[in-house]
Parts: C-alpha cells; sequence; structure tokens
C-alpha cells in the first residue's frame, strides 16, 4: 500500500505499533465487545501497513466513544471491506466523517455493509461519489441517508452505474430544499417510477408526491410507495401506447358495428411492469389492460375477444363436453357459478404452459376464421401486426411463428398445417381445439416454455382465452344480438358497495398480489381450479371476482392542467356537486330590509332593461305583414319624388337579449375574515352582493344561477349550488345566499369547469360566468407553488372561452391587479377596493356586461 | 326579356308544370306495397303522409309517382321560420297598390296539384291549422287575409313527410292532425334493393364496389342511437358511389360523403372510419 499516509502525522512504526496496543488496551477496558471486534478485525488491515492500522484503530475508537453501534459497525465490516477493496484509506475517511452527525449508525452500517460491492462495481470514482451523495444527505437528514445507504446501490442506479444513481437522486435533492420531500419516502418508488417515466418524468413525478406529502404524510407516503391510485395513474398516462380506457366508447362503437354487440368494457387488474398487457373476458364484460402498444393492437384484441363470445369458446354445453374430455369432472364453479380452469390443465402438470399456448392457437385460429368474414380487415391487420411485432426470442418464437404462419396460410387461402386444419371445419369447436392441442403437444418441435415466455408466444391481440374464471355462455353461434349486461351491470354497483364496506386492505398485500382478491397463500401451481398460471395460483374457491384498478369514481372528475409539464391530467380532480343546505332565513330578512333603498334604486334602472321577447321587427325588407307606419312614410317619400327603398313589412321574429349568467362563489375561508376597517366580516357583504344580484336579475328576467365551491385538495373540490338555473327566487334560495360561509381552499379551475357543464344545459346565445373571488386560487395540495392553479385556472379559463362563454373576474383581492390579467386577461376582471362598494358594484358590473 | 330568355333556355320554369311528355320519370326501385297504396289513395284525393328516416327516398319516391300519374308536384321544403303566409300568400306591394300574391300552396289548391310539404313539424304550428280544411272532406283553403275560401281543385292532392324520432319531442305534431292522413312507411331498402339503387344512382359504379359500400352503410347504421342522430341514409350511400365514380377513392368518398356530414364526435368519426377503411382496404384505395 504505496498510499502513504504520511500526511497524518506518520511515525516510526514501533511507535504506530505501541499506540495500537494502547487503544487495544484502552478498548478493553471499556467494553468486550468492541475489543473483541477490533482484534478480529485488525489482522486484516495490518497487512497496508502500521500507519494505517494505527489510524484504522484510531477511528474505531472514535465511533465507538461517538456512538457505539457506529463503532460496532464500522468493525465488523472492516475486515471484508479491506479484504474486498484492497484499500483501506478510501473508506476509511468516509466512514470518520459520520463522526459529525449524532445517531449516524444506521447510515454508517449501510454504508459500511455496501461500500465493497460499489467499488467493485463502480471503481474508486464510482465508490467515492455514491459515499458523497449520501454524506451530503447525513447532513440533510440522518433517517434519509440511512434510506439512501440501506437501498441496494444497484436498485439505485437502475443498472446504469453511476449515471443512473445521480439522474435518481438529483430530483429529490431538488424537491428537498423546494418542498422538503424526504428521500426515504421517495426511494420507495422512485427506482420503479423511473423505469416507466425516464429520468426526465422523474421530476414532476415526484414533485407531485412531494405537493402531497406535504399536505398529508399517509398519503403522499402511499403515492410514494405507488399505491394509492394517483401515482399508479401518472405512471400510467407516462407509458407509451394505446389507452383503451380513453377510448372505451370507440372499442365499443366498433364492436357495435361489427357485431351488433354492446359488451362492456371494464379496466383489468394490470399493472406496469407486470409483463405483457393482455385483454381477458369473463364472459360479460372484457377487461382492458390500461394500455395497450397500439391502435390496431387494442382494435384486433376486442375484435378478437368478442369472437371467443359469439363463438361459443365458452359455450356451456361445449365447455361440459371438453372438461369430459380432458377427463376432469364436470366443469368446478366458483361461489359465483364461474366456470374455473384449472382442473382442465392439472394433467399436465409443469408442461401445462406449452400445451395451453397450442390450445389457444387452434382455438384462436377457429374462432378467428369465423369472424374473418364478418370483418373484412380482420385478418390482415392482425397479420400486419404479428409481423410488425418483435419475434420473441427462444422457445416462445416457435410457437409465434407457428400461429403466424397458421393466419397467414388463412388470409391467403392457402392449405394449413393439416392439424390445424380441422379447426376449420364448420363443426369444430373448442372440444376440437383441445384435441389439435394434443396433438401438437405431442409433438417435439414444440420446446418447453416458460411462464414469461408463455405470454410472449401469443400473436399481437391474442391472449390466454382461460384465464379468468369465466361465466358460462349459452350457445350463440356468432349471434351477440342480446348480449345483455344488465345483470353484470346490476352485480358490479352490488359489488362496489360492499366493497367499500370492507375495510381497508393491508398494503402490502395490495402491492405485491397482482389479483388483489385472492388471500390466500402461494402455493404449488398444480391446485385446482381457479386462474391458471399467472404465477399466483388460486382456490378451487374464488372469493369475489378480480378488482381492477379503479380510480375513485364517486365525484365527477375533471382534468387539470400542470403548466410543468404543459399538458393536461386527466381525471386529476374530483367534484362534488352539491346543494347548500346552510339556510338562513332570518339573515336573508335583514339583509333585504337593510338594502332596501339600493333596491328600489335598481330596480328602477332594471325595468328599462327588460328583454321585449315578443318585440316585432319594424321596417323589414320582407316579413309577415305590412308594417302600417312605414308604408306610409314609403308612399308619402314616393310621391314626393324620393325613390325610398321597400323597408315596410313589420316581422314578429323574436328579438331578445338573450343571457344566462352564472355567477360563481368562491368560498374559501377567507372570506370569513374580518372587514378591513369595518364592521363585520368581508362575506357579510358577500352576501348582500349576492341577494342583490339575485333580486336585480330577477327583474332583467334573465335566467341565472348562484353557485359557490370550496375544496380540500384534489379529490374534493365541493360546488354548492345556492340557485339552479331552473329554480326560481324563493325564500329558500335566500336563505342559501344568506347563509353563505367560508371553508376550505379555492381550486378555481375546478369551479370553472363545473360550471362549463351547467351551462352546457342552457341554451342562451349569451352567457357570462361572473366570478367572485377574494384572492388568488390556492389549495392545500399546491406545494404553495402559486403559479400552478393560476395556470389551470387560465386554462379553465380558455376552454369557457372556447365553449362561448365569457368570463368575467370580480375580486375584493387589492393586489389582484397582480395576477389577474395573466388569468383573466385584460378587460375581464374588475377590482373591488372597498369591500362595502360590493353589493352595489355587483348588480351594475353585471348590467354592464350584458349590453 | 330576361324572363324570357331565361324560360326559353329552361332554367326557370313554374312551380306547377305538368311533368313532360320528355324523359322518364325519376328512378325509384319500390321496396313494398307503397306505389298502390299511394295510387290508391290518389284516387280518392285522400291526404298521404310518408314516414321514414331521411335519405331513404321519400322525396324520390312521389317525384316518381308524380311524374308515373303526370300531375304536377309543388315541394315546399319546411323550416322553422315558414309561416302560414309563406304557404298560403301575403299581399305585396306593387307600384301604386297591394297586390295579392299567393303562395305555393293557394296555387296548389287553384290549380290542382300535389302539394308536398316536406318535413312539416319544423314549420310554425300556425301552417298546421292551415292544412286541416284542406285534410278533410271540405277540400278548402280559408284565405283569411282576404276573406276568401278557396274550394280545392279536383286534381289537389295534400302530401306531408314526417320523420318520427327525428324530430325532438317538443316538435311532434298533433295527433288531430296526424289522424287526417294516410300513412305510408319508409325505411332503408333490403340490402339487394339497395345495391341495385345505389349502382344505379351512382352511375354504373362497378358490382364489388358497390357490394362493398352497400355492406358497409348497413354496419354504419349500427350505429344509430350510439351518439348518430341520422343513420347512413341510402342517399348518403349513392353520393359516396358517385364521388367514387367521379374519381375519388373509396375511403375518401366514404369520407366526405358519409363521415363529415353527420358527425363531429371524434370517436363516433373513429368507429365510422374503421368500418369503411375495413370494408376499403388501402391497396385499393390507392
Amino acid at each position: 500500500m504505496s498510499d502513504p499516509a504520511t500526511n497524518d502525522g506518520a511515525k516510526p512504526e514501533a511507535e504506530e505499533l505501541v499506540e495500537i496496543e494502547e487503544i487495544l488496551q484502552h478498548l478493553e477496558d471499556i467494553s468486550f465487545v468492541a475489543h473483541r471486534d477490533t482484534k478480529e478485525a485488525l489482522p486484516a488491515i495490518r497487512p497496508f501497513g502500521a500507519t494505517v492500522a494505527r489510524r484504522w484503530i484510531e477511528t474505531a475508537r472514535d465511533l465507538f466513544f461517538h456512538d457505539r453501534e457506529s463503532g460496532k459497525s464500522f468493525m465488523r465490516h472492516s475486515a471484508r471491506l479491506a479484504e474486498h477493496m484492497q484499500t483501506v484509506e478510501l473508506w476509511l475517511e468516509q466512514a470518520a466523517r459520520f463522526q459529525e452527525w449524532v445517531n449516524s449508525n444506521y447510515a454508517l452500517e449501510g454504508f459500511m455493509a455496501q461500500a465493497d460491492r460499489v467499488y467493485a462495481a463502480w471503481g474508486e470514482a464510482g465508490e467515492r461519489e455514491w459515499a458523497e451523495i449520501g454524506l451530503r444527505w447525513c447532513a440533510r437528514s440522518l433517517p434519509d441517508a440511512r434510506a439512501y445507504f440501506e437501498t441496494d446501490f444497484e436498485k439505485l442506479s437502475g443498472g446504469r452505474g453511476i449515471e443512473g444513481l445521480r439522474a435518481l437522486i438529483e430530483p429529490a435533492e431538488t424537491l428537498f430544499d423546494e418542498r422538503g420531500l424526504t428521500l426515504d419516502a421517495y426511494l420507495e418508488g422512485a427506482p420503479i417510477a423511473r423505469n416507466l417515466v425516464g429520468d426526465a418524468g422523474l421530476l414532476s413525478w415526484a414533485r407531485r408526491g412531494a405537493d402531497l406529502l406535504k399536505a398529508g404524510r399517509s398519503r403522499g407516503e402511499a403515492y410514494f410507495r405507488l399505491e394509492s391510485d394517483e401515482s399508479l395513474k401518472l405512471l400510467l398516462e407516462a407509458l407509451p401506447g394505446f389507452r383503451p380506457r380513453m377510448n372505451g366508447r370507440f372499442l365499443r362503437l366498433v364492436l357495435m358495428a361489427w357485431l351488433d354487440a354492446d359488451i362492456p368494457l371494464a379496466d383489468s387488474s394490470w399493472k406496469p411492469g407486470e409483463g405483457r398487457p393482455m385483454l381477458e373476458t369473463d364472459g360479460r364484460r372484457l377487461f382492458m389492460p390500461a394500455v395497450m402498444d397500439s391502435r390496431e393492437e387494442a382494435i384486433v384484441a376486442t375484435q378478437h375477444a368478442a369472437a371467443h363470445l359469439a363463438f361459443d369458446t365458452y359455450a356451456q354445453p361445449d365447455v361440459e363436453r371438453l372438461f369430459e374430455r380432458a377427463g376432469a369432472e364436470h366443469p368446478p364453479l366458483d361461489d359465483k357459478s364461474r366456470i374455473t380452469w384449472r382442473p382442465l390443465f392439472a394433467q399436465f402438470e409443469a408442461r401445462m404452459f406449452s400445451f395451453q399456448v397450442l390450445f389457444d392457437l387452434a382455438e384462436d385460429l377457429r374462432v378467428n376464421a369465423r369472424l374473418a368474414p364478418r370483418i373484412p380487415n380482420f385478418l390482415s391487420r392482425l397479420v400486419e401486426l404479428a409481423r410488425a411485432h418483435e419475434r420473441p426470442e427462444g422457445a416462445a418464437g416457435i410457437y409465434y411463428d407457428f400461429a403466424l404462419r397458421a393466419h397467414e396460410a388463412l388470409l391467403r387461402g392457402e392449405p394449413q398445417d393439416p392439424r390445424l386444419a380441422r379447426m376449420l371445419e364448420p363443426d369444430a369447436d373448442i372440444v376440437t381445439a383441445w384435441s389439435v392441442g394434443e396433438e401438437l403437444f405431442a409433438d417435439d418441435a414444440f420446446p418447453e416454455i416458460t411462464i414469461e415466455e408463455r405470454a410472449e408466444a401469443y400473436l399481437p391481440g391474442l391472449s390466454l382465452n382461460q384465464s379468468l374464471p369465466v361465466y358460462p355462455q349459452r350457445k350463440r353461434d356468432g349471434s351477440l344480438a342480446d348480449f345483455r349486461d344488465h345483470e353484470a351491470h346490476d352485480e358490479h354497483k352490488l359489488e362496489h358497495q360492499k366493497q367499500e364496506e370492507q375495510p381497508q386492505q393491508a398494503p402490502e398485500q395490495a402491492q405485491k398480489d397482482p389479483d388483489a382478491d385472492i388471500q390466500t397463500p402461494q402455493q404449488e401451481t398444480s391446485g385446482t381450479g381457479g386462474r391458471i398460471g399467472t404465477g399466483i395460483p388460486q382456490p378451487a374457491q374464488v372469493a369475489k371476482r378480480a378488482a381492477p384498478y379503479t380510480p375513485k369514481k364517486d365525484g365527477i372528475p375533471y382534468p387539470e392542467w400542470d403548466y410543468r409539464e404543459q399538458r393536461y391530467i386527466s381525471e386529476w380532480v374530483n367534484l362534488y356537486e352539491r346543494v347548500f343546505d346552510d339556510e338562513d332565513p332570518e339573515r336573508a330578512a335583514t339583509i333585504l330590509s337593510e338594502n332596501a333603498d339600493t333596491l328600489k334604486r335598481l330596480t328602477r334602472g332594471l325595468e328599462m332593461q327588460r328583454p321585449m321577447r315578443l318585440a316585432p321587427q319594424r321596417k323589414q325588407l320582407d316579413g309577415d305583414e305590412l308594417d302600417t307606419e312605414a308604408v306610409i312614410d314609403y308612399i308619402a317619400d314616393k310621391k314626393a319624388g324620393l325613390s325610398p327603398k321597400a323597408f315596410i313589412y313589420r316581422r314578429r321574429a323574436v328579438q331578445h337579449r338573450d343571457t344566462s349568467v352564472l355567477m360563481l362563489a368562491d368560498m374559501s375561508t377567507s372570506i370569513m375574515a374580518r372587514h378591513p376597517g369595518g364592521q363585520g366580516k368581508i362575506v357579510d357583504r358577500v352576501r348582500e352582493g349576492m341577494m342583490l344580484f339575485a333580486e336585480a336579475i330577477e327583474k332583467v328576467g334573465d335566467p341565472y344561477a348562484i353557485a359557490g365551491f370550496a375544496s380540500k385538495q384534489r379529490d374534493q373540490v365541493n360546488y354548492y349550488w345556492l340557485k339552479d338555473f331552473n329554480e326560481d327566487l324563493n325564500d329558500t334560495v335566500r336563505g342559501r345566499i344568506a347563509g353563505v360561509s367560508g371553508r376550505l381552499a379555492s381550486r378555481m379551475g375546478a369551479g370553472i369547469r363545473h360550471s362549463l357543464e351547467a351551462f352546457r344545459r342552457n341554451s342562451s346565445q349569451r352567457r357570462l360566468l361572473l366570478i367572485l373571488s377574494d384572492g388568488r386560487p390556492a389549495d392545500y395540495d399546491d406545494g404553495g407553488d402559486q403559479r400552478y392553479l393560476h395556470e389551470d385556472t387560465r386554462m379553465a379559463m380558455k376552454e369557457a372561452v372556447d365553449a362561448g362563454i365569457h368570463p368575467f373576474c370580480i375580486t375584493l383581492d387589492p393586489s389582484g391587479s397582480e395576477y389577474l390579467p395573466a388569468i383573466f386577461g385584460p378587460g375581464h376582471y374588475t377590482i373591488i377596493d372597498h369591500v362595502d362598494e360590493l353589493p352595489r358594484r355587483l348588480p351594475e358590473i353585471y348590467l354592464r356586461l350584458r349590453q | 326579356m330576361k324572363n324570357l330568355i331565361n324560360r326559353i333556355r329552361g332554367v326557370e320554369r313554374d312551380v306547377i308544370e305538368k311533368p313532360g311528355d320528355a324523359g322518364d320519370a325519376p328512378f325509384y326501385k319500390p321496396q313494398g306495397d307503397e306505389i298502390e297504396i299511394f295510387q290508391a289513395a290518389y284516387s280518392k284525393r285522400l291526404p298521404v303522409m310518408l314516414k321514414g328516416p331521411t335519405g331513404c327516398g321519400k322525396t324520390r319516391f312521389l317525384e316518381h309517382v308524380a311524374h308515373t300519374i303526370g300531375q304536377p308536384l309543388v315541394t315546399v321544403s319546411c323550416h322553422e321560420d315558414l309561416t302560414s303566409s309563406d304557404l298560403v300568400g301575403r299581399f305585396l306591394l306593387e307600384g301604386e297598390e297591394t297586390v295579392w300574391q299567393d303562395g305555393p300552396l293557394t296555387r296548389s289548391v287553384k290549380e290542382g296539384a300535389i302539394c308536398y310539404l316536406d318535413e312539416i313539424v319544423e314549420a310554425r304550428t300556425d301552417t298546421t291549422v292551415v292544412i286541416h280544411p284542406l285534410t278533410d272532406h271540405r277540400r278548402q283553403l280559408p284565405l283569411d287575409k282576404k276573406s276568401q275560401i278557396i274550394d280545392a281543385h279536383e286534381d289537389f292532392m295534400l302530401v306531408i313527410s314526417y320523420n318520427p324520432g327525428y324530430q325532438t319531442v317538443l316538435k311532434d305534431l298533433k295527433p288531430s292532425t296526424k289522424q287526417r292522413f294516410v300513412g305510408i312507411h319508409f325505411d332503408y331498402p333490403a340490402e339487394d334493393v339497395e345495391r341495385e339503387i345505389v349502382a344505379k344512382e351512382s352511375g354504373g359504379l362497378d358490382a364489388d364496389r358497390v357490394e362493398k359500400l352497400v355492406a358497409a352503410g348497413r354496419k354504419a347504421r349500427a350505429l344509430k342511437d350510439h351518439g348518430l342522430e341520422e343513420a347512413t341514409s341510402t342517399r348518403a350511400l349513392a353520393y359516396a358511389g358517385e364521388l367514387m365514380q367521379a374519381g375519388l377513392s373509396p375511403r375518401v368518398a366514404c369520407r366526405a360523403a358519409m363521415i363529415a356530414p353527420i358527425t363531429d364526435d371524434p370517436e363516433l368519426i373513429q368507429a365510422l372510419e374503421e368500418i369503411f377503411d375495413a370494408h376499403f382496404p388501402e391497396s385499393q384505395a390507392a
């Protein structure tokens, strides 16, 4: 060890040795364990020279005095590190630095446990950087540093060396400073998330989590463990490919057009990282994975799955014969009377995967051949897809080629492999497929395959036919016209309720078990019943149906604009529409009597504005009747030698200023603040303003509505109807207006979007959205980033304009001019400086706008 | 002078003109017994109501039978601003005085034509009141503004078309109006009939493309009521055929004639394209 440790006061060797002995002696006096461990490790250090050994034992002692556990960790791992790394100084210095912090023992233990492997993998420079990053975290927070050192470095790097590590940790460092994101939470899911969204998407994924973490610890942690629907959803969105769920209606329309079948689609339980996404069916619905490779594949897959239903793959009599043929008893049913498939394949034991592929291959060929005449481009599309798809390597490729050849032959009308030819005969059915499968199975050309290879062996769009338990079908012979989903729907609803009643599942289980409903331990795959060969075996009795990943659906979902990513996040906000029930009729009466004068003045002005709905249009070029006055003028002009134009008709067409208005009030906590420089609270003036507004518009006769909104994080935005368009202004409504109070935060974008929906029911020519606010849009989970909800509100505004609605904002926030021009655009907002003016100004503003 | 020239050129003709001997009757392929029913109703001058979806051949049918029985046909397409004075007539100013001008209905009543009120429910309700006295034994047209009653010419006949389901609930005919008519029900023709029609209308499109076109159109009809308010009509198929005949590729023709006009719903457009593209694969489209 050429490395001269001289700068640390190297002394003659004899002296060093003496010192080592002294320290050993000292340790012996203090701790038996420390002395023993040091003595055990020392022989491995000594070959690096007396100076190194002396420094090592000093460090061990110091660490031990600093924190016993730290010292023990250091001693325990030293011998191994020295042996594996063939150097001591490097890690010695690094370990010594842990003394800077109290309670750094766990982090040190993690460091000592991994340092040699990092060194072996990435060399000295890599090891230095790895340690340096960790030490920086020690300075930030020890639990985070512990999480860092305890997590396997290969996992952190994602197999991409130090580059991968840097890319993973950088977002966390940024967010620690920005949002106080803790590394231990982050590391739970970041390595997996990185595989899906890439380095570039990691920061925005984590930022969102950090915001949630700030808003609520357990929820944020669930996000990072990839357990909550929100994180999963974001990851799914980042995946490339075609999203059947977003295109569900399209796929259903396709089935309807081709097969006259209205088959419900549902989400399957497939999650990213679980192998190839495939479409499954339980005989009532098609379960679509969240993402498929392409639109073409999704179309082929839905058509193919529908063909299985139409051409009797699951017809009860056939399935019964199939079980008989396979030598099994009649098909075992689960508690929902669904057929479970396992006994069918039990006889093949370890080789069942291979048989399954061949059996499915034969059956797929049969139904595809029957579907082809119905859908002219089905086969050509399937073959094209299969050719474009990468041929799987190894054993699966043999099956893949065989299936592809069979379909190509079918497409071109060429002769089939004689064994498969039987599948094309008119009387072939699922039992024939079984026999053909057996025959192919006996052929040595088809090697054994593993469960992973099995998934690869299928052509794109085709999938395991016997994966889920299936409701037996009646014989359909190609007609799906009577396919009903009512039953399934009812049952689904019932189940949904039941699920809600059940206590929440233990998180670990939800995480690891791809099929979360089957609550049994792992067992031999050759058992009986259940879904077969997915790796997680099933019992013969399934407690309940696989619950696919379903996001919270009880509210009305709205998208939200994320300016950081410059895209909409679909269904991000959950909005609940509620009728406001805090009525206060007494206060309503007080407000009205106190403002009687203002109201009278307003009323007089308003009478002039009443729309004349049946006013005839006079002096028209054509119309229903002559306009006598115009005729007289016309004739008089003519007699006078002029040549007037013949504008002499009267028209009864209705001419009205057809305006409807929705006032949307921000009902966040801030309106409960005290009136600055006046009596009472701001909310008092808001109530008065809304009351006068309602009374005034009532006089004008325009259709109008009043609503309020308040939010508590993204999944709970409440939208309160104070008065709907079709409600009359009665005492209940007045009571509601008088009962308005502030609550929670203001996620304005969602409120606006929901208002647009309400306007959609209204057919007025001019539609005005009047927003009454007292401050910036903000919410608990915006991570303190004001711009986020600003930008979202701006986008919501744009949506309103696109929908032909005129938005206008009235704010009580004196600093409104700082941000309102950016959100609403110049001229689309007004600031009311004196809260007292609000009641009077509100109706005025409306009248000005509607002109 | 200009009027005369136009008349000689044949650009302009009077609304009430008997079908000339020149030329055959417009092409119409009967789907059932509609021609017999109509002729029976005509022989008794009973008012007739033609029911059926848009573009299934109601108007063509009427042109055809009017031509075969040799009666002039006056067609009024009703719209929501159509008032009774548009039908009956109004006073106009001409020089120094007001002059009464007969509307198309009055002229038909006077001169004995078949008056066809297309999509009558679209018109304002006052128009339906005007036709009531014409549809029963009285066969009279009251002209309130002139304080006159006109007895219908013996050859006069009233025909209305009515498209159930297409209108909203708000715009249905009153039962008292409906029950005055003889109803003839139309629907999209059977596949072989439709093929014949499309082949004929498109001016000789080859049998292969006609067959695919009709098959695709019938598939597309399955999407009616799933967002599609109007199903792909026989007329639209004929248009698509004509466009193909004019040299457009089948996919483009289908899109132009059968998708673009009927929907703006992106998912429906995709689904319809899916159907047409399947029948007309890319290679053929090129």
